[in-house]
């Protein structure tokens, strides 16, 4: 398959799930790339697309918690540090992502 | 050598975002209606066959009912693999454990391929597939 | 000097930028890219990352201290640089 093409696809299905989150891709564009590119490999190896920052348990319900998008599942924590954990998403109003440090659940009060 | 197109079926019968199954010649094949551009693809899963018609369409992009392979209507390619019935270790109730790993066994050599598509234009409100 | 250990994804380039941090200011260190390890060190790996309340890569040990996630200003500050 397709590296390239199923970034792509990846991409018009991801948008449309993380905009109404008020999310949007990162605009480091770099970054984007090399991690949608993770992503496909990690769904080439499992089936799905999984974060590629993540811990991945072989845990069916704990597993479903970090499939792209995952926001759904980290809400609280990734709208306090406005950005997932892999950074491929930050909050709508974010200009420098750079400025995002990468924050655990624990640093910022949740449990 | 030009292609020779034939009449399909009318426009109308597809609505935007819909697909229609139909047979052509002895060929099984799907009309897709992405926002007013016609496609044709084949009507079989070039994983395992399952009636794509019975998926489902988000742009130009079919999803396969049977495993989730998902394929770009404008061109066939094949973007994803299906999604693994034994999808971690999770432990598979025991009437039906031993036959889903079985099942699961087979498909690891199951090959997903790409599907061909049809030439598509429309005239006089029908679609036409060339053959 | 503190003995450093890291958690690692191959996937994860905040986990790169890690190993940089340390390669770059001269700091031994060990790491572990979960993925890429067996079945019983994933286990460990796990563990620990779940005492820690921690879910994402990089983990890294400095000594006793624990930090999750890439943040070199806090790296430095337990090394004291």
């Amino acid at each position: 398959m397709n590296i390239q093409s199923r970034k792509k696809a990846l991409r018009y299905f991801f948008e449309k799930v993380v905009g109404p989150l008020g999310f949007k891709f990162t605009p480091d564009a770099d970054l984007v790339e090399f991690l949608l590119e993770q992503e496909v490999i990690l769904e080439g190896k499992h089936g799905i697309p999984f974060c590629p920052c993540q811990l991945l348990r072989h845990d069916r319900t704990r597993d479903m918690q970090i499939v792209c998008p995952c926001i759904p599942f980290h809400r609280k924590h990734f709208d306090i540090i406005k950005r997932c954990w892999c950074g491929l998403f930050v909050h709508k109003d974010v200009l420098d992502p750079s400025k995002l440090p990468q924050l655990s659940p624990k640093e910022v009060g949740l449990d | 050598m030009t292609e020779k197109f034939v009449r399909a079926i009318s426009a109308s019968e597809v609505t935007s975002g819909g697909m229609k199954a139909i047979e052509l010649d002895g060929n099984e094949i799907v009309i897709c209606n992405c926002g007013g551009k016609y496609y044709a693809i084949q009507r079989r899963c070039g994983h395992m066959n399952a009636p794509l018609e019975k998926g489902t369409l988000d742009g130009t992009y079919l999803t396969c009912p049977m495993h989730c392979v998902q394929f770009d209507v404008t061109n066939g390619e094949a973007l994803s693999g299906p999604v693994p019935p034994d999808f971690g270790q999770e432990i598979p109730s025991p009437m039906f454990g031993e036959y889903l790993q079985n099942i699961g066994m087979l498909m690891k050599d199951v090959r997903t391929e790409s599907i061909r598509t049809y030439a598509t234009k429309l005239e006089s409100g029908w679609v036409l597939i060339a053959l | 000097m503190k003995k450093i250990i890291v958690y690692t994804l191959s996937t994860c380039p905040w986990c790169r930028k890690t190993k940089k941090f340390f390669a770059e200011h001269n700091i031994p260190f060990t790491y572990i890219d979960y993925d890429l390890a067996d079945e019983a060190t994933q286990k460990k790996i796990s563990n620990e990352l779940d005492a820690a309340g921690a879910t994402g890569f990089p983990f890294v040990k400095i000594g006793e201290e624990v930090i999750s996630g890439y943040q070199p200003e806090r790296y430095s500050s337990a090394l004291g640089i």
